[in-house]
């Protein structure tokens, strides 16, 4: 009984957290777009500036709200947020709502795969690196993580893309189905080889912390005395780790990755751009360059709510294993 | 103690079972990944082999907000899916479109446009005089980057007849009905911007946002039909669109300049002439005046003739190309080059050291103290020359052109500033600005005095009474061919205007070539001279495309 009053208490608290970080991130977001020096109607405008009357350009500010002072525009937003209308893109005279629903299924399904294969190959490497403690395959992998870390994500994007792309001709240079083909034609293998390029891009970057923490992890596991105990009894190599080394590192490697998803968010944004893959990436520029507020808005508190379910996956999830921090959260 | 192995029994279970999954969705992904790898690359390539009356071009970014003409689509190159009253053909003289003759009064307030009778929409609807005043109307309410604030009144008679009323005469609204493509009445709702019907030579298929717009060869089309059946757009950018270049996956991209240097297998690199233009902006007045906002105007040096003179005469502007735009782009010495709205009088010779010197000496500027820089009642003949930081283009004409003039003894520091610092600065300092229309109304809202200081209009505050009087005329003729020999005389009527020959208020540089990567074999036509936007413009011939032979398809 208490454990579910417990838990209960956990939610309801994380919820008001989530509504303040919203409400913080969003009016946050509204006034460093007021101090943007971006001029959104010109942005609007673009090329066009020289065949655009200034009657005109009231119109147009006119049309969009501009014209109303931005503490009226922000509470016009708030009004219509709680009644669930997120507002119209300028840019890309849509729904916000809209735009976001059909651009993030499309991230989602590549930050997915970026996350489990930057997971698993993290873990692995982690693991051998540990097992084969100063081997010359344990510096490798520490020079390989190391390099990673330091590395932009834009940066790895374009040289995949060099690589594959273009000189080898084994995968698309970009977008997320094929060139010309219709919609009802394109087969699930298309959209997985659209998509190895990024979601390869965001995993090979992604994989440096998690393998750096399991090594470390793993080594602190490995000296202690039940394993010295087990190698006594003449436990080995992958047995030994098996049976003593693997549920020491694998929880906390996992809440470590549920950790990471604002770099996932970050870096799958930088590698859209890249292969022009069809994301959220791609709006959230968009919006920002060009003042795009009811977009850019969505857009942040989309990522926030991403953010921060990742934070309190990985804060459930240490409440479930570690014990300790089940008592504190019931008491 | 059995509660607790319980637990972690089953978390092992669990979790063993979650890395299993996930290990198998990695291998079946990997195994699915590298199969039909192979195959698509060649059903892609077998596929433009077999049928060759289709195209993948990578033309240039996508219209965020759909194609719609009535919000902004279609303004430069072709609107594709809609089609407009009147064109411009590759000598970007007028011709009918959907207009078979127009009229416009005495008065240049009444527009009469009469329209063909056997056009349909790609749904099999006719196209009537109900339709393009729709457009119309709805285009003004739009609050989109159409302008038809001159617009009084638009009227359907009957069928076949439209008659637009002005508020003022305006021989330039010719250029709304070049570019604002008719859509239909009776299938415009609010997905219209996805779902374009249009009478236009081809009709969408398929926009994948983000991604790519397929579209394919309207049957009720009653122009000449394209010999392509199939197109697909990319939007990818210039990077991207080069690297797919590379790869073979498209047949038409459009590159910077950057990349020229490097051949690309199988493609041709063509160079498209252009109005696209980069010139020096001169503040007009003394120092002191204020715009339109009250910015502070104005600029001792530049205000004086003979330093303008003495730029513009000075500047190698074949070195520049060559130089800075690796050979890609011609000289400039108008805003509007070419057109059929620019007055041939004002070229002018240039890198003219001699006679750069000769207007100094005599507008009264002389090296007094030996510093190599001339001065005129104790002002050094130095100014600031700005430019948008992050245009490298822009950065070396800025520092190539200063190079150049500091030879005559005029100082100019190059600055590189954001575009919302330059537009605080712009009223007091030289500015490097870059244009290019087919619309004449460029012209007349850069060098009118009636909008000086507006914004980008007129930055300079220039105000030459007679200019202003040939433009006005301009603008009130009843016809494009009636006007050209005013916008001409505006430029330089014999004794004054606004080439260098005049009070030279720019200095122009540059117009900077387009360049399109082409599949071999792929003719693209004869290309008008493109306007300030590089990429879709391309595609404003998109009829006139064909192979040349049967030996260069792929």
């Amino acid at each position: 009984m208490t454990g579910r009053n417990g838990w209960a208490r956990f939610v309801g608290f994380k919820m008001l957290r989530l509504l303040s970080l919203l409400v913080g991130v969003s009016v946050l977001s509204f006034i460093l777009m007021q101090f943007s020096p971006v001029d959104p109607i010109e942005a609007y405008i673009g090329g066009d500036m020289i065949r655009v009357s200034a009657e005109q350009r009231s119109l147009i500010e006119e049309r969009w709200g501009l014209n109303e002072s931005s503490t009226e525009r922000l509470l016009t937003w708030g009004q219509a947020l709680i009644q669930g209308d997120l507002g119209t893109s300028m840019i890309y005279r849509q729904p916000v709502a809209d735009i976001i629903q059909e651009r993030f299924m499309n991230s989602v399904a590549l930050m997915a795969v970026a996350w489990i294969l930057s997971g698993i190959i993290g873990f692995t490497l982690g693991v051998v690196a540990a097992m084969r403690r100063n081997s010359k395959l344990d510096r490798l992998i520490c020079w390989y993580c190391y390099t990673l870390a330091s590395t932009p994500v834009f940066w790895i994007a374009l040289l995949l893309l060099m690589v594959f792309g273009v000189w080898l001709g084994w995968l698309p240079v970009g977008l997320g189905v094929p060139a010309g083909m219709s919609a009802d034609q394109v087969t699930w293998g298309d959209r997985v080889i659209h998509m190895i390029l990024p979601a390869l891009t965001l995993s090979l970057t992604g994989v440096a912390s998690i393998a750096l923490h399991t090594r470390q992890k793993l080594m602190d596991v490995l000296e202690s005395d039940y394993i010295l105990f087990a190698r006594a009894r003449g436990e080995r190599g992958f047995q030994l780790f098996r049976r003593h080394g693997f549920r020491h590192v694998v929880l906390p490697a996992i809440t470590l990755q549920f950790a990471s998803f604002s770099e996932l968010f970050g870096g799958a944004v930088l590698a859209e751009q890249v292969f022009s893959y069809p994301g959220l990436g791609q709006a959230t520029v968009q919006a920002g360059l060009r003042g795009d507020v009811p977009l850019l808005l969505g857009l942040v508190m989309c990522s926030a709510i991403f953010v921060f379910t990742g934070n309190m996956v990985a804060d459930i999830l240490y409440r479930l294993i570690d014990p300790r921090m089940k008592e504190e959260l019931m008491s | 103690m059995g509660r607790f192995s319980w637990r972690w029994g089953k978390r092992k279970v669990r979790t063993g079972l979650g890395i299993l999954l996930v290990c198998s969705i990695g291998l079946s992904g990997c195994a699915q990944g590298t199969a039909p790898t192979a195959s698509s690359v060649e059903d892609g390539r077998s596929g433009i082999a077999l049928t060759k009356d289709e195209l993948v071009l990578a033309v240039g970014t996508e219209p965020e907000g759909g194609f719609d003409p009535t919000t902004g689509w279609g303004q430069y190159g072709s609107p594709l899916f809609q089609s407009t009253l009147l064109k411009r053909n590759a000598k970007l003289q007028l011709v009918n479109d959907l207009a078979t003759a127009y009229s416009v009064s005495e008065d240049g307030l009444t527009w009469t446009v009469t329209l063909r009778e056997d056009v349909k929409f790609s749904d099999g609807e006719p196209l009537t005089a109900e339709d393009v005043k729709f457009t119309f109307d709805t285009a003004a309410q739009s609050g989109s980057v159409i302008d038809l604030t001159n617009m009084a009144d638009v009227q359907a008679p009957d069928d076949s007849t439209v008659i637009f009323t002005l508020k003022s005469p305006q021989s330039t609204f010719i250029s709304l009905l070049t570019t604002l493509g008719i859509v239909p009445e009776h299938a415009y709702g609010a997905d219209y911007a996805e779902h374009p019907v249009g009478s236009g030579p081809y009709k969408l298929v398929q926009w994948d946002k983000g991604q790519q717009a397929i579209v394919e060869a309207n049957e009720e089309y009653y122009g000449n039909k394209s010999a392509f059946h199939k197109l697909t757009f990319l939007y990818l950018d210039e990077d991207a669109a080069y690297a797919a270049a590379q790869a073979g996956t498209v047949d038409i991209a459009a590159i910077p300049a950057a990349f020229s240097k490097q051949e690309v297998n199988g493609m041709t690199l063509e160079a498209v002439k252009t109005v696209d233009n980069r010139g020096i902006m001169f503040p007009m007045q003394p120092a002191g005046a204020k715009s339109g906002d009250g910015l502070p105007a104005g600029n001792d040096v530049t205000s004086d003739l003979a330093i303008r003179q003495a730029v513009n005469v000075v500047i190698d502007r074949k070195t520049l190309v060559e130089g800075v735009l690796e050979g890609y782009g011609r000289p400039a010495y108008s805003v509007s080059d070419d057109l059929p709205w620019s007055n041939e009088e004002a070229v002018f010779t240039d890198a003219n050291l001699e006679e750069a010197k000769r207007i100094l000496t005599s507008g009264g500027w002389v090296d007094t103290d030996g510093d190599g820089i001339v001065e005129k009642n104790g002002v050094k003949a130095e100014f600031n020359l700005l430019y948008f930081a992050g245009d490298l283009t822009r950065q070396s004409l800025a520092l190539a052109a200063a190079d150049m003039v500091a030879q005559a003894g005029i100082k100019i520091n190059v600055e590189g500033k954001s575009r919302e610092e330059t537009k605080k600065m712009a009223y007091s300092n030289a500015v490097l600005f870059g244009w290019g229309s087919h619309d004449p109304l460029e012209t007349y809202n850069l060098y009118s005095s009636t909008h000086k200081g507006e914004g980008y209009y007129n930055v300079g505050l220039y105000s030459n009474p007679v200019v202003d009087s040939w433009m006005e005329k301009a603008l009130k003729a009843t016809s494009e061919e009636e006007a050209l020999p005013f916008w001409q005389k505006a430029e330089w009527d014999g004794t004054t205007g606004f080439s260098y020959q005049g009070d030279a208020p720019w200095a122009w540089l540059v117009n900077i070539d387009h360049l399109y990567l082409v599949t071999n074999g792929l003719n693209i036509g004869e290309q008008q001279i493109h306007p300030h936007g590089h990429g879709w413009p391309v595609t404003s011939n998109l009829e006139e495309w064909s192979w040349d032979n049967s030996t260069n398809k792929k």
